[in-house]
């Protein structure tokens, strides 16, 4: 496990380091750059893009996502995705399906809160 | 305490109950054209964005999308992880901007619509992507793509307050070369420009190029579409589209910065150093990054221009002389 995070992180480096870069060009001006210089709209704090990355990817590891398409899956990420993902990743909703999972945990609490089992809601 | 309860989750659920539910006046519509793939447990993300990617032309499943954005520990997907692999399909993905209005617009253009619904409420949430793929206004019911269900109808009034819920978000991918029917100029420039260099070159000169049929006098446009013709390789196209931006707006520095730039990269030092004097002389005025890059353009501009005193003949294809801006 340690291993397989250290070579993610490893290739993440690299391929940070490569586009760095190749995309260095500082006689044309981008047109996100331009667009985000004509806007300049607040921005949120920004963390570095390696310390994005990797907990990133530590998270989607924690996840259950393997190694090979973690590294996969954060290239095709923009940086402000990145930053996103980086930041709330926890708090994000993550679609699954008209399953009542919840629905019923919930039921059971209502169940218990209603015979006086549970006190959870009267402090509401 | 039951009336506790109670209180407390009538208080809870009316928070909910502000959301217009009166249904639309819109025209009938149904996308039949559209796949079906009916969902696996909890993975209704890889099923609807299958749905839209080979709507679009590409040859996918759920199941090849799964690696791509299911995360286990979530058990589902998060939205920008779809957009990511839209993507990775060779396909730019948009998001909805404008709500209901929006999506009828892209319904008439033939657009499906993937849609993140809320079924649960906003302290219970329950998140779930389906495709929005017609609306009945006889009956007020939205036509999904829905989990197990090819062809769901689901009442207007339970469909807009659950995606409420969601902030109304939805995703529209084109085919190459297209752009959402719905949405202002300025949010597409945008969200192209946050992730062209994700993308393919000739894809993204070929989207730009879209915005631009629409929107021919929109200079952030014409800006992105020169740029990105220049990066497809396309240099005339791009020297084409700065001339007719500059001949609209003089004063486009970066405009002014990059044409330069393009025509002493292709051996025009003595109009690129025309080009780039207005610039030299604005600098105090522009923004760090601008000034430079004028000044980049500048020196590389002097270093040729000292071994030439004449531009060589091809340059003229580029120019358009003698009417340099």
């Amino acid at each position: 496990m340690l291993t397989s995070r250290l070579l993610v992180l490893l290739q993440i480096t690299a391929f940070l380091v490569a586009s760095t870069v190749g995309t260095a060009q500082a006689a044309i001006i981008g047109t996100a750059e331009h667009l985000a210089d004509q806007s300049r709209s607040e921005q949120l704090a920004q963390i570095s893009a390696t310390l994005a990355s990797d907990t990133v990817q530590q998270h989607m590891l924690e996840m259950g996502v393997s190694p090979a398409d973690t590294l996969a899956r954060i290239n095709a990420l923009s940086d402000a995705e990145l930053q996103q993902l980086a930041q709330q990743l926890d708090a994000l909703p993550a679609g699954s399906g008209a399953l009542g999972v919840l629905g019923a945990l919930f039921l059971v609490l209502l169940v218990l809160e209603l015979i006086g089992v549970t006190n959870v809601f009267s402090k509401l | 305490m039951i009336r506790g309860a109670a209180l407390a989750l009538a208080t809870l659920l009316s928070a909910c109950a502000t959301i217009t539910t009166r249904p639309p006046d819109e025209a009938a519509s149904e996308l039949t054209t559209v796949p079906f793939f009916p969902q696996e447990t909890y993975q209704c993300g890889p099923a609807a964005l299958a749905t839209l990617l080979v709507h679009s032309g590409v040859a996918i499943t759920p199941e090849a999308l799964v690696p791509q954005v299911y995360l286990p520990g979530r058990e589902g997907s998060l939205q920008v992880e779809l957009l990511a692999a839209t993507r990775r399909s060779g396909r730019i993905p948009f998001i909805l901007r404008g709500g209901a209005e929006a999506l009828f617009e892209e319904l008439e253009a033939g657009n499906p619509v993937l849609v993140l619904q809320n079924l649960g409420r906003a302290w219970l949430p329950r998140w779930h992507y389906a495709v929005v793929v017609g609306y009945q206004p006889d009956t007020q019911r939205v036509l999904l793509r829905s989990g197990t269900e090819q062809r769901r109808l689901e009442r207007w009034s339970r469909f807009i307050a659950s995606w409420a819920h969601a902030d109304y978000w939805g995703l529209v991918i084109p085919r190459p070369g297209e752009i959402p029917a719905s949405g202002p100029a300025d949010d597409l420039a945008g969200e192209l420009a946050g992730q062209e260099a994700l993308l393919e070159p000739a894809l993204v000169a070929a989207t730009w190029d879209a915005a631009l049929a629409r929107w021919p006098d929109n200079l952030n446009l014409l800006f992105a579409a020169a740029n990105a013709r220049r990066a497809n390789a396309d240099t005339e196209g791009a020297a084409q589209l700065y001339h007719t931006l500059l001949m609209q707006a003089p004063q486009h520095m970066p405009a002014r910065n990059n044409f330069a730039d393009l025509l002493v990269q292709a051996g025009c030092p003595v109009s690129a150093e025309r080009l780039i004097a207005p610039a030299q002389q604005a600098t105090p005025a522009l923004s760090p990054a601008v000034a430079e890059a004028v000044r980049q353009t500048a020196a590389d501009i002097a270093r040729q221009r000292a071994q030439v005193s004449n531009d060589p003949g091809h340059c003229r294809a580029l120019t358009q002389d003698p009417t340099l801006p």
